[in-house]
């Protein structure tokens, strides 16, 4: 009885230790997704096999091991190398403006090209009917007026 | 003469977005091209043994100047300002300025031929397996050359094979 329990302590621990490391070697791969490879052009340190990308992959795992957070570790990174390293780059600064040119000149060449085309009478506003009330509409309403 | 501001604004819209386009394409994906971010800023210390089993750490060389370069035996480069660096090293070391050199990726035994190879005599050591110094310096490929002044601040940072010039350039200056 003694040895069947220490088997299944045993066999918790071992299943245990497993998905540890499964979670652990997952979230380096996600943060690794995160850095731009140093050495190569339009790759994340995640898919790359240069000497420096595996160095930052198993500093990333390091650091995990010493209970550094995800924003930690980037910025770990960030503050080396610089904001480059970081694939999707904060949103502020340079990088703010960026992020933004390209919705701001959508917006800037349809309101331009809208201007455009209605100067030019190609987008012209619907016509409104006019015409003169006839006697009779007159008369009627002359003759509510009194009656209020 | 109406259609003159949208034309002058069209082009200015164009070039805008070439600039960005160009900045995407050759600087922003080119690490190289990009300033390190460490210059300006204190030099990260490090320990290291050399390959002649000298223990090293950059603080002692406080008020020296230090030309802290990364290499590898199979960098093609490197082989080219090997012998500027160890020229440089004989004419400057005397005068108090301190040579370094990191191996990084790299075997020791093909290290170490690469060191006899090219006579190399200055300070001369392994990474460690993990690459903690290079990567404390951002560096991005080999050869990397980081002049660090007196005070220890990271004065510029040379991709690619230095040249006898930007040595001197900065020695003149520290010595």
């Amino acid at each position: 009885m003694n040895v069947k329990r220490f088997l299944l302590v045993i066999g918790i621990c071992v299943v245990g230790m497993i998905a540890n490391a499964d979670d652990l070697d997952n979230r380096v791969r996600e943060i690794a997704h995160m850095l731009r490879c140093p050495t190569c052009q339009a790759m994340s340190v995640k898919e790359s096999d240069a000497g420096l990308s595996v160095n930052m992959k198993t500093r990333i795992r390091e650091l995990l091991q010493e209970g550094k957070s995800e924003e930690e570790i980037l910025e770990f990174f960030v503050e080396r190398y610089g904001e480059w390293i970081l694939r999707s780059p904060k949103k502020e600064g340079f990088s703010l403006l960026l992020w933004t040119l390209p919705g701001l000149i959508l917006l800037l060449t349809i309101l331009l090209l809208f201007q455009y085309l209605w100067k030019k009478s190609l987008i012209v506003a619907p016509p409104v009917e006019t015409r003169s009330l006839s006697e009779k509409e007159q008369k009627q309403i002359e003759k509510d007026l009194q009656r209020l | 003469m109406k259609g003159k501001p949208y034309f002058l604004l069209g082009i200015f819209v164009t070039a805008g977005l070439v600039l960005v386009l160009i900045y995407g394409l050759f600087y922003a994906s080119r690490p190289g091209a990009i300033p390190s971010a460490q210059i300006s800023q204190k030099a990260k210390p490090f320990q290291t043994t050399t390959f002649a089993g000298q223990p090293i750490s950059l603080q002692q060389f406080r008020g020296q100047p230090i030309v802290l370069n990364f290499w590898a035996s199979w960098c093609v480069a490197c082989r080219r300002e090997a012998h500027i660096i160890e020229t440089a090293y004989q004419k400057y070391g005397v005068k108090g300025a301190v040579f370094i050199g990191i191996a990084i990726n790299d075997t020791r035994d093909a290290s170490l031929a690469f060191i006899r190879r090219y006579g190399k005599t200055y300070l001369l050591a392994p990474d460690n397996k993990t690459g903690i110094i290079s990567l404390d310096y951002g560096v991005t490929a080999v050869p990397e050359t980081f002049l660090i002044d007196k005070n220890g601040i990271i004065t510029e940072k040379v991709l690619g094979a230095i040249t006898k010039l930007q040595i001197e350039r900065f020695l003149s200056n520290q010595l």
